[in-house]
């Protein structure tokens, strides 16, 4: 699987050093992170010239304020970033461009209620619709709006890896108040999805990926009791979900939380052999990150 | 205290602040937008089960608007928003099937299925949990994940929202129909989620996010306006209502066995039918009642209903507690 998995991620790298979403698409930043990253984690350090002109691709697309763009179309900042700043990580010298990528994130803040909706949250309407805390302050999809799982969990990787550096800067503070946000949104039986564990009274079921991500961005809070429900959550999640970013994120948390893995890397070869993952970048990155030495380059 | 639909309408009011306070009435879209004709067809087909011959009944449906497919390239788009394996969220797989297989032997060139799910990014889990990776395997049909397809920065033909301009997939500019095919739902937030609704799913997640909460703080009822006055190419509308949803929809309601199909050419016009066998009022839905001033018909005199008759198909779908107002059909 793993030689299957690798030929697709190569034959998919754009002319211009870039990975798009799917084969023949516009290189876009997520992509080109996630296989750079797969890339680097692969033993003995092979493909030279992939990686050189992938990390060429990214950063000449970073823009002058650290941050990244979804791709060229899209044109405004973008969630994008702390990946691609965790990609950077994975070289050895690159740490300079992924500290201006960490000070660009750390000047980004989801919205919170305006006054019409604060007041509404007074009149506990908004509590009813969905049972969370709209003022912890966490990282958004896209400027302008609100917190969410993801985003949060991406920017929270990147920080904590690079934390020796932003010292003297709201470094610590946006990480504790990124946790807190995360445990809010926390599911009734643990887990997360995209980040709302009830809605109109209805209890919301978690997803594995961002189950996984959101681990992954807390795992130095790992015996916290959230943290252990949300694991438990996690088997059954990779169970019914046995996708290849499901059981690739997943086989990388649960590698961080020291647990065995031998099993589900057994039925991500299985499942490749089905759908090879439709050929997106990120799940056949991920299934190589899962299988490589990917869990360090997460490791905070 | 405000009830939910209070605050549905402060908000909408406050993220539509720019439509009430200005001193002169505003056209709130452009020229090109007004897709409004005398008389709209609207065909409601019995489908009494997903084994039923789908393909026959749909073909027979597309084949009364007389569409000109000869050669075209035709996007489906289902509603694949979530998947739970004890509901009934997503249009049917063989809802889906037989459109491929009615749109194929009617002339189209290509059928491709896209979608752009608004909470997950998980398109494999999507596609293979719901069926529908199934039947794109054995009909050799392309799907386009349009959440992170290539985009174009598009000029809106409306202005319900702040926005002025919006990123669409580029596969919506390479193909000449696109098809909605709405689940048969009430919605939470919206009342009711069927074909104007289900373009939701063409905004890539890429740009806006999952959910496209950008567009939440636009506006839900703004957005779906300005993204369907500002579509690329035809549309058509398939809305699966053999099994719909009532009660807590989009994701958490009852399945509800209503054997129809409804199609058309006019979005406004087949949502504002599909409301109306839902027992809901169109007029009560607030994006479609301004979509009835200039995307299509909603009234019931400009409509004209070809196949099944409505009364026949009609049921009382129930709503959250707040949308009871919808429930009083004004004809």
């Amino acid at each position: 699987m793993i030689d299957a998995a690798l030929a697709l991620l190569l034959e998919a790298q754009n002319e211009d050093g870039g990975w798009s979403s799917f084969k023949g698409k516009r290189s876009n930043t997520e992509s080109t992170s996630f296989a750079l990253l797969a890339l680097n984690a692969l033993e003995g350090d092979p493909f030279d010239r992939q990686k050189t002109t992938g990390l060429k691709w990214l950063l000449q697309h970073q823009k002058d304020d650290g941050s990244w763009s979804f791709n060229d179309a899209a044109k405004q900042s973008s969630w994008t970033t702390p990946i691609a700043a965790l990609a950077l990580m994975s070289f050895r010298d690159q740490r300079q461009h992924a500290l201006r990528a960490a000070k660009w994130i750390l000047t980004q803040e989801g919205r919170k209620p305006g006054w019409v909706a604060s007041l509404l949250v007074r009149l506990s309407v908004i509590k009813k619709m969905t049972e969370l805390d709209p003022y912890l302050s966490g990282w958004s999809w896209t400027a302008g709006a609100f917190s969410w799982v993801e985003p949060t969990s991406y920017s929270l990787m990147a920080l904590k890896k690079l934390k020796r550096s932003l010292v003297g800067t709201n470094c610590e503070e946006r990480v504790r108040q990124g946790e807190m946000l995360i445990y809010d949104r926390m599911c009734e039986k643990g887990g997360w999805n995209y980040g709302n564990s009830r809605v109109l009274g209805e209890a919301l079921w978690p997803y594995p990926d961002v189950t996984a991500v959101a681990l992954i961005a807390l795992q130095d809070r790992g015996t916290n009791k959230a943290n252990q429900t949300s694991l438990r959550a996690l088997d059954t999640l990779m169970r019914e979900t046995p996708s290849g970013t499901a059981l690739g994120w997943g086989i990388l948390c649960l590698s961080l939380y020291k647990q065995d893995v031998d099993e589900w890397k057994k039925i991500l070869v299985r499942n490749f052999e089905k759908t090879k993952f439709l050929g997106e970048t990120k799940a056949v990155a991920l299934s190589l990150l899962a299988f490589g030495n990917g869990a360090s380059l997460f490791r905070v | 205290m405000m009830n939910r639909r209070e605050f549905i309408k402060v908000s909408a009011v406050a993220s539509l602040s720019s439509l009430v306070g200005g001193c002169r009435p505003m056209v709130r879209w452009d020229r090109d937008a007004y897709r409004k004709t005398a008389i709209s067809q609207v065909a409601i087909l019995e489908a009494k089960s997903y084994d039923a011959s789908l393909e026959d009944i749909i073909r027979r449906g597309i084949h009364l608007f007389k569409l000109d497919l000869k050669g075209k390239r035709i996007i489906l788009k289902p509603n694949l928003v979530e998947f739970d394996p004890k509901g009934v969220i997503n249009t049917h797989p063989a809802v889906i099937e037989a459109a491929i297989g009615s749109f194929r032997s009617l002339g189209a060139r290509e059928v491709v299925v896209a979608e752009g799910p608004g909470h997950r990014r998980d398109s494999e889990y999507l596609l293979t949990a719901s069926g529908i990776y199934d039947v794109i395997k054995e009909h050799r049909v392309r799907y386009v994940d349009l959440n992170t397809d290539d985009v174009r920065l598009t000029k809106l033909r409306s202005s319900f929202t702040n926005l002025t301009e919006m990123y669409l997939p580029e596969t919506l500019f390479n193909a000449d129909l696109l098809v909605s095919m709405p689940k048969l739902k009430t919605h939470h937030w919206a009342g009711v989620t069927l074909s104007l609704k289900n373009m939701f799913g063409v905004v890539p997640g890429s740009v806006y996010g999952w959910p496209k909460n950008a567009l939440h703080w636009a506006g839900i009822d703004g957005s779906i306006l300005d993204i369907n006055s500002s579509l690329p190419i035809p549309q058509f509308a398939i809305v699966d209502g053999i099994v719909g949803m009532e009660g807590n929809g989009p994701l958490q309601g009852q399945a509800k066995q209503s054997g129809v199909l409804v199609l058309g050419d006019d979005l406004v016009a087949v949502d504002a039918i599909s409301a109306r066998l839902m027992m809901i009022e169109p007029r009560k839905i607030e994006y479609l009642e301004i979509a009835g001033g200039f995307l299509g018909n909603i009234s019931h005199d400009r409509i004209e209903l070809v196949g099944e008759r409505l009364e026949r198909f009609q049921q009382n779908y129930r709503v959250m507690e707040n949308f009871q107002e919808l429930k009083v059909l004004t004809g």
